[in-house]
């Protein structure tokens, strides 16, 4: 059965290339839909350009949201991801 | 794991196409073969049609493998490789016409995931909507 699941966390930092990458590899392994939304725009998860085109930063929430036969494993993993990829993402200054 | 696909950036300079492979290659998290084919045989701005064939046979793990060419006549090297001699490269081969960077990055990305050969270069090809600002 699709189910919907969504999340919220709020970066520790900025949503550069790298950590955006991280993300889009993640996403594509999910068979459901992901989306991630942050104020004013959302992207496809598994669209590494549109993840990068969000320009979410840190201190900003972002959303995530997933429909499909494994959308609770997708938005924790994405969240897990969002948590921890952005900070490596600042400390390694890309 | 299953092979991954393997990309390979043409260019006339090949501090871009290494610049480009290094940038796509991170962003994909280091677990695609990303090969280079820059500059002429004696390293100058052009292309090196054995510089290609070189790079296909590098880049290819079993999946096979995206070209990305930068302009002009990176297009014509690889499309005159592919006509004249494709029974000595390693296939499937597939031509992105995409945008050079952000081509480079999607499709890496795409790779780096376990995607096909077509998923990955439809994910190139999809850059060229992708809007910067």
């Amino acid at each position: 059965m699709p189910e919907n699941c969504e999340a919220t966390v709020t970066l520790t930092g900025d949503l550069h290339a790298r950590p955006a990458g991280a993300l889009s590899v993640a996403a594509a392994q999910f068979a459901s839909a992901v989306q991630l939304a942050v104020a004013g725009g959302q992207a496809d998860a598994k669209s590494v350009l549109a993840v990068m085109q969000l320009g979410a930063s840190s201190g900003q929430q972002v959303t995530v949201r997933a429909t499909g036969p494994d959308a609770r494993t997708a938005v924790d993993t994405l969240i897990g991801i969002l948590s921890t990829a952005t900070a490596a993402g600042a400390e390694l200054g890309d | 794991m299953a092979a991954r696909v393997g990309i390979v950036l043409v260019s006339h300079s090949a501090a871009l196409a290494e610049g480009t492979a290094e940038l796509a290659g991170q962003v994909g998290g280091g677990a695609v073969i990303i090969a280079t084919a820059g500059g002429t045989d004696d390293g100058r701005l052009g292309t090196s049609i054995e510089k290609v064939a070189a790079a296909i046979r590098r880049a290819d793990a079993g999946a096979g493998v995206v070209i990305l060419p930068d302009l002009g006549s990176s297009v014509l090297t690889v499309r005159t490789l592919l006509a004249d001699d494709p029974d000595d490269l390693p296939g499937p081969l597939e031509v992105a016409d995409a945008p050079f960077v952000e081509g480079a990055v999607a499709a890496a990305v795409t790779a780096a995931a376990g995607g096909s050969i077509k998923a990955v270069l439809d994910a190139a090809q999809e850059a060229r909507h992708a809007r910067k600002l």
